[in-house]
């Protein structure tokens, strides 16, 4: 062998562990532009010239001679896992990324997404500065300029059709600060149409998770489910949507020996190692799951206990489950018995068991009533509240699951407050706003405590006539701030909308999709935002964990941050003082901590009182403290002793109180102190149900008093040892506990209402004090209740399985037949008519494949930002449908050939190639969601600003979707729709 | 996307396994409802290469090559490249050289039995000269080059030092590769040229049962070629046809070809030139030292009227009627 | 003395590309260069695996006896690296590969192919630059070894699927993990690479 080193290569220490010592070479700046790759064309002239205002993009790892690396600590923004990321930094540019071993929620790895974050930065194709569309040619103009133009025309719309006639889309890839700060925006100008991808991600499961035991969050952490004996994944992926959670999934399986079951239409990545893989037909979610329970009850597999003690309507959904015998389940879902029975037995045997979902539950017309049944098998197993079970619910975005609790969202304030007088007095009074001027600020009171209308609906609500969208007018300009236009279905619906608009503006780091996929010449504003990797802020991940994240590199180019974006438009609105009032601003740069600090003095209803700015850098300071299972710091440190990593909301009480944080909810083994909990109290503490029974041979009604409370169950070290309400003054009068109040926290309670102080609760308390004194004495301030299978306030109070808008199984419908049509968040919703004239006209011959979506690994949400990225645009070059070699042969469509996909709506049709595989059983057509930039076959690259076209572009899948929103909540039908497949 | 050569052999060798072997192992594969089971036990490395040399799946990148993860048949190219390529071609060139060094000592120069005429006669046109040299300069061009390729490191580097031998074989890549176009030129026009007195005749068998005139050296018959002429043009011919195909495909390395192809390519071509230098320099042996007189047939295109007369007879009879034919036909046009 | 090398536990490698992505990261690897890669067995089908690849850094290393320059070579710590300055472009070391780790930039005239292009184990490079020059870094990429790392591909492995490090040590925490799960479906190419395999 000719291994020999020759004479020329350099003798070398190369050994592990060695350091070098060497100096490195001199490098001036242009050398340092060319070696890193920006040398060709305009940016290495820009390199020399005199800038302006516009910060160069630069890159390129080793640093220069003599210049100190600083490394800083951010946190990914792809998905809700919350990786952190460690940016070496030299003279101001990310030279490169260091994996964070402390992390203990990621412990250094990252997928493709994370490891390629630097050209999020860096990259060339970022929109450099404001842009407008002007006779079809996208014109230069300064910040000034757009935001006074931007401004007086929203001012213009505002008082010709009303504040509601302008849609604030905000985005889940806000910090919370900018979350709130957006919400807070819409709230000053006046409107409830504040929204943002919660819409169409997981506000089902929000709502549906919510209302079945108090708040809409994942119960447990992905740290936890190293605890898990069972894993069942219905309707997730996380193999590609949240790689770094298969670390925790994947080594629970090993350590555990654990059961890993997959459950979905797509043979995933994910289900590649699982030990069971079910497939099922997408829509059939609620089948499945009672399915399970029927044997589960019929077996007597069920937690007793459990669902004496904490669940209420059990009897009711052992009714439902009933019709739900085996023969039913195989004719609607096509599971044999013998595959429900056993996923059933080892789900409701080998417990802890965990239940993971994301997307595939959610997107559905049934989406609430899905989550809800999951919920519903998870309490009949008793597998809530504990270490290793849980409803692990994975979040899409970064920070979706802040920016959904920080009140991006048309039925809420910040933090699930509501709309209601109280809420918005609750806001003020933390605002120090005058409730009466903020009550002027909207058309009328009635408005201002109506839900706004969806994210799914924007378009509906622009092209519907007048009279049909219950708002003074119907909408006329949309603010978006990060959020693309493809993640929403019935794209050539959007279309339309965008050309009725009378203004479009778009914040984001790219042009995204609402720049091109319009015929209009004129009316888009195009402002630079930049990533979060620029800004302070933080971020929650999808366990509740909340993450301060750094400033990487100042903004680049001559993109802003979103607050001191938003800082601007309430400058020019005239309401940026009382806006700002309790935030520093200084010269225009708005501070981060500072709206934390608000955020702290309202959030008491969800816990976000607790996480005060220095505690959360604190925890990020001290990562390596923390438990890789249980997140918990040793409780002799100094700085975090005791907490739970990222101080997981819940965490109560002021910051001073050090309340540690809830890393699985309502969990009974734990002090409140400690992190544990009690179901939530939220729905009273009795219902009322009139009921017929037979009393001596004849029928009467009767009127029962059903306990919503706990019983016999509380949390460890409880002073009450039963259910019991939640906390208001009055309560702790009642308990003799009132007097543990301090006088400053009297006083300031006093104020909130000093009409009547006694119905001051523990989420109105502005001083903590309730809180405090209900968590000394171990109670749980919402309350000690029952968790709920009848939500009796949804649509559906218990699930029920209601076939998709449009069916592959037209014969099913007259069975299982979706809700009857309603107006819901100001529009109609006429789902029923849609799927009757489906049926009727035979869409599902004419359509026979089921079309359904996913994520990729590669790319996230709309996919701007990750297929601009050329590391993870290589990886992906063309959008694709996965087909079936069956549905394939018989079409002639050979693997990677051209093929035109065609929806039931709006005559759709979308030119993409084939994968031909098994992933897809027969009959089912699978495409991922993150591509844009083409439509219906034409190639919009030529319509993005010269030089910001993402990499790769492609059809949209949503150009394909159609018709279908859950009631409860708006949320669009993307996971179950039809479409046909032929070659091109 | 990707293809499924690997994998089409994975389940047509699936296949036959279950015809075979059992239903059960199906079952195991598939769950109750028919959708793949994940446990059904996990292939392994050396299952997989047992059925296939290489082991091959999906990958998104358009890089067709890239979806082969494991081609173990790597090392063995490589152990034909450095012992098998290495010796054999060692042998079989010093081995030729060896065998025409012991031909010249034992049959010496074949000198022209009747001494030079002093006439001479034209055997090679001035374009079939230059299709000739062509591709002879090409050849020993590409020649040394190639076995710069091989033998190089061994021979060369030593002498030179890694970075001129870095440099000269940086060179001679080039050189090879753009020779080789003048050389599929040569090759095309000396085919061309040549294809028909080189067709076998039936002159070529007394010529063969006459031992070419080696062995009593007593001239054998023949026309333009004889036929050890003959069979040095079509090995050439087959010879310089495989080179180049495999050459150009190395050229163009995977524009249609996968790993295996290119493998085979390189291992065609780096033979068939061993071999083909072999031929030649036999070839260039009797072109030079071997037979006198047999040089300026390619150097001026004239040979002796006897040296044509011993060794080209046929030929040198027709061509001369053919002189008289034409005599009298030209002579009307003057 | 450590003996540097690579191991994917297939049964953990879930398709993520992050390895893939930090090399690109981490070394500037251009469009078209695929230091480390992918790849997927039986996609779709009953025991689907993926497996991530690149050069395993052979022992005895098959690219390194073809290379007709002898510009591939084996330091101390059995770190397969190359001197680019020597390198012609031959692509024999593709063919020798077993792994398909050799990669070339496309210059000039028809197919030729500019200095290979390999992973270098975050190594720097094997040509005569200084260890983390900036030189060395245009060539190579980064240089993380001599700063005391390991490959960044294998660092940042989001299921710690991705083994770089001595060889005994990477074969023992594979093997614990195997009695551990009660399954592996193996060392990936060690015995092609390393002629050794892990025996659980």
């Amino acid at each position: 062998m000719l291994i020999k080193r020759s004479e020329q290569h350099r003798p070398r220490v190369k050994r592990f562990g060695t350091q070098t010592g060497e100096p490195r070479n001199e490098l001036d700046r242009r050398a340092f532009l060319k070696q890193s790759g920006l040398a060709a064309g305009a940016l290495a002239a820009l390199g020399s010239l005199s800038l302006g205002g516009v910060r160069k993009a630069e890159a390129g790892p080793p640093a220069p001679p003599g210049v100190t690396i600083t490394t800083r600590k951010n946190v990914c923004t792809h998905c809700s896992v919350g990786c952190s990321v460690i940016a070496k930094v030299a003279n101001g540019v990310w030279i490169g990324q260091e994996p964070d071993y402390d992390s203990p929620i990621n412990r250094g790895s990252h997928c493709c997404k994370g490891a390629a974050v630097r050209d999020d930065v860096l990259n060339q194709r970022r929109l450099r500065y404001p842009m407008k569309l002007v006779n079809g040619q996208w014109t230069r103009l300064s910040w000034e300029q757009a935001v006074d133009e931007i401004g007086d025309k929203l001012l213009e719309i505002r008082a010709k059709s009303g504040p509601d006639s302008v849609y604030w889309l905000g985005s889940a890839k806000f910090t919370n600060e900018a979350a709130y700060l957006n919400r807070k925006l819409a709230a000053f100008w006046g409107t409830n149409n504040s929204d943002h991808q919660a819409r169409i991600c997981h506000s089902t499961t929000v709502t549906g998770v919510a209302n079945t035991w108090g708040y809409g969050a994942m119960t447990n952490s992905y740290n936890d489910i190293r605890n898990a004996k069972t894993i069942m994944l219905m309707g997730g992926n996380p193999a590609e949507a949240h790689p770094v959670s298969l670390q925790h999934i994947l080594e629970g399986k090993e350590l555990n020996r654990a059961n890993m079951i997959v459950v979905d239409p797509r043979m995933t990545r994910t289900a590649a190692h699982a030990t069971e893989y079910v497939r099922v037909r997408p829509g059939t979610h609620i089948a499945t799951i009672y399915g399970m329970l029927w044997h589960i009850f019929e077996n007597g597999w069920e937690d007793k206990e459990f669902l004496n003690q904490r669940v209420y309507g059990v009897d009711e959904i052992r009714k439902q489950v009933a019709k739900w015998n085996p023969r039913e389940v195989e004719r609607v879902t096509g599971l044999p018995e013998a595959q429900v029975k056993h996923i059933a037995e080892v789900f409701a045997k080998e417990k802890p068991a965990t239940l993971i979902w994301a997307m595939g539950q959610t997107q559905f017309a049934t989406g609430t009533a899905n989550v809800r049944a999951s919920c519903i098998l998870l309490l009949a197993t008793g597998n809530v509240g504990h270490a290793g079970g849980g409803a692990n619910i994975f979040r899409g975005h970064t920070n979706v699951q802040g920016a959904t609790d920080l009140g991006l969202d048309v039925t809420t304030l910040p933090l699930y407050y509501g709309l209601a007088e109280d809420a918005w007095r609750h806001w003020c009074r933390v605002w120090e706003v005058d409730y009466e001027w903020m009550q002027s600020r909207f058309p009328s009171k009635t408005l201002m405590e109506t839900p706004g209308i969806p994210s799914t609906r924007w378009f509906d609500a622009t092209l519907l006539p007048r009279d049909q969208v219950s708002q003074p007018d119907t909408v006329q300009a949309m603010f978006i701030m990060g959020h693309g236009v493809n993640t929403i279905t019935r794209m050539p619906e959007a279309k339309r909308g965008i050309e009725k608009l009378e203004l479009l503006v778009v914040s984001d780091p790219y042009p995204t999709a609402w720049s091109v996929l319009s015929e209009r010449k004129d009316g888009i504003y195009l402002l630079p935002a930049c990533t979060s990797f620029e800004m302070d802020g933080s971020r929650t991940a999808s366990n509740r964990s909340l993450q301060w994240g750094e400033k990487i590199v100042d903004p680049v180019f001559e993109s802003k941050n979103d607050y001191d974006t938003m800082y601007m438009f309430a400058r020019k609105f005239g309401f940026a003082d009382r806006m700002f009032k309790n935030i520093k601003v200084e010269s225009g740069k708005v501070s981060a901590e500072d709206i934390l600090r608000e955020i702290n003095r309202g959030g008491w209803s969800t816990g976000y009182c607790g996480q005060s700015p220095e505690r959360l850098k604190a925890h990020m300071k001290n990562q390596a403290k923390f438990d890789l299972v249980t997140l918990r710091a040793p409780k002799d440190d100094p700085e975090v002793g005791g907490d739970y990593y990222g101080l997981p909301w819940p965490c109560w009480g002021t910051p001073e109180f050090k309340h540690p944080g809830t890393p699985i909810l309502y969990n009974t083994n734990l002090p409140v102190k400690e992190g544990g909990g009690t179901f939530r109290a939220r729905f009273g503490v009795e219902r009322v149900v009139k009921r017929k029974v037979m009393e001596n041979g004849q029928e009467v009604e009767r009127e029962d008093h059903d306990n919503l409370l706990a019983e016999g169950s509380y949390s460890a070290g409880s002073e009450i040892k039963d259910g019991y309400p939640e906390f208001t003054l009055g309560v702790l009068k009642k308990l003799g506990w009132d007097k543990d109040l301090t006088p400053q926290e009297m006083e300031i309670l006093q104020r909130v209402n000093s009409a009547n102080p006694d119905a001051v609760s523990w989420a109105l308390d502005l001083s903590g004090g309730i809180q405090r004194v209900a968590i000394e004495h171990g109670c749980s301030p919402y309350g000690n209740a029952k968790a709920r299978m009848i939500a009796w306030n949804l649509p559906d109070p218990i699930p029920v399985h209601r076939e998709p808008i449009y069916t592959p199984r037209p014969d099913l419908v007259a069975d299982y037949p979706t809700l009857p049509d309603a107006r819901q968040f100001r529009v109609p919703n006429i789902g029923f008519t849609v799927q009757k004239s489906a049926v009727d006209r035979d869409i599902a011959k004419q359509f026979p494949l089921i079309l359904t979506s996913g994520r990729l690994v590669e790319y996230e949400g709309g996919g701007e930002e990750t297929r601009s990225n050329k590391w993870l645009a290589e990886l992906k070059q063309h959008m694709y449908v996965e087909i079936n070699p069956a549905d394939a042969s018989e079409r002639g469509i050979k693997d990677g050939g051209w093929v035109w996909v065609t929806g039931p709506e709006s005559n759709s049709k979308a030119r993409m190639q084939a994968l031909v595989t098994e992933r897809v059983g027969k009959g089912v057509a699978w495409m991922p969601y993150s591509f844009a930039g083409w439509f219906q076959g034409a190639d919009l690259r030529a319509k993005y600003p010269k030089g910001c076209d993402p990499i790769v572009l492609g059809e949209s899948v949503n150009t394909l979707t159609t018709y279908g929103f859950d009631p409860a909540t708006g949320m669009q039908e993307p996971k179950a729709t039809l479409c046909q497949i032929r070659a091109a | 996307m990707t293809r499924f050569v690997g994998i089409r052999l994975f389940v047509v060798s699936m296949a036959l396994l279950i015809i075979a072997a059992v239903v059960p192992a199906q079952a195991e594969k598939l769950g109750p409802d028919g959708a793949p089971n994940p446990t059904a036990s996990v292939i392994d490395q050396g299952t997989l290469l047992k059925q296939a040399p290489r082991i091959e799946g999906r990958i998104d990148i358009p890089d067709l090559k890239a979806s082969v993860l494991e081609q173990p048949v790597g090392r063995t190219w490589d152990y034909f490249h450095e012992v098998l390529l290495h010796w054999g071609a060692a042998v079989v060139i010093a081995g030729t050289i060896l065998l025409l060094g012991l031909a010249y000592l034992i049959i010496g120069r074949v000198r022209i039995a009747a001494g030079r005429s002093g006439h001479k006669i034209l055997r090679f046109k001035a374009f079939e000269r230059f299709s000739h040299w062509l591709t002879a300069i090409s050849f020993v061009v590409l020649g040394l080059t190639g076995l710069n390729i091989t033998f190089g490191k061994i021979v060369l580097l030593p002498l030179v030092g890694p970075d001129t031998f870095s440099d000269i074989a940086q060179a001679a890549k080039y050189v090879h590769n753009f020779t080789s176009f003048s050389f599929v030129a040569g090759l095309v026009l000396i085919s061309v040229i040549f294809f028909k007195d080189n067709f076998p005749a039936k002159v070529d068998i007394d010529w063969l049962k006459q031992g070419g005139g080696f062995i009593r050296n007593k001239h054998a018959p023949a026309g333009r070629f004889n036929l050890g002429e003959k069979l040095v043009f079509w090995f050439s011919l087959a010879a310089g046809v495989a080179v180049s195909a495999s050459g150009f495909l190395l050229l163009f390395p995977f524009y249609g070809t996968d790993i295996p192809e290119m493998q085979l390519a390189q291992v065609v071509h780096a033979v068939v030139a061993i071999l083909f230098i072999a031929l030649i320099l036999a070839h260039i042996y009797i072109g030079t030292l071997g037979m006198e007189g047999a040089f300026e047939a390619m150097a001026t295109g004239e040979v002796d009227l006897n040296w044509a007369k011993e060794h080209h007879d046929l030929w040198l009879a027709r061509q001369l009627k053919e002189d008289h034919r034409d005599e009298p036909a030209a002579t009307p046009a003057e | 003395m450590a003996r540097m090398m690579f191991l994917c536990d297939a049964d953990r490698c879930i398709d993520c590309n992050a390895c893939v992505t930090a090399c690109k990261n981490e070394n500037e690897v251009p469009w078209g260069i695929n230091r480390r890669r992918v790849v997927t067995i039986n996609d779709g089908k009953p025991g689907e695996r993926s497996v991530s690849m690149a050069c395993m850094h052979c022992t005895d290393a098959p690219c390194a006896a073809v290379c007709p320059v002898t510009c591939i070579y084996p330091t101390e710590d059995g770190i397969v690296l190359h001197n680019k300055d020597l390198c012609i472009g031959c692509g024999y070391c593709f063919y020798a590969c077993p792994f398909g780790a050799p990669q070339y930039p496309k210059v000039g005239n028809f197919g030729s192919r500019g200095k290979m292009d390999k992973c270098t184990y975050c190594a720097g490079g094997g040509g005569p630059e200084a260890p983390g020059s900036a030189e060395e870094f245009a060539k190579y990429g980064s240089n993380r070894f001599g700063e005391g790392k390991l490959p960044l591909c294998a660092e940042m492995c989001s299921t710690k699927s991705l083994l770089a490090g001595d060889g005994d040590v990477i074969a023992q925490i594979y093997k614990e993990r195997v009695l551990k799960r009660g399954y592996g479906s193996g060392a990936w190419g060690w015995m092609t690479a390393y002629r050794e395999d892990i025996k659980v």
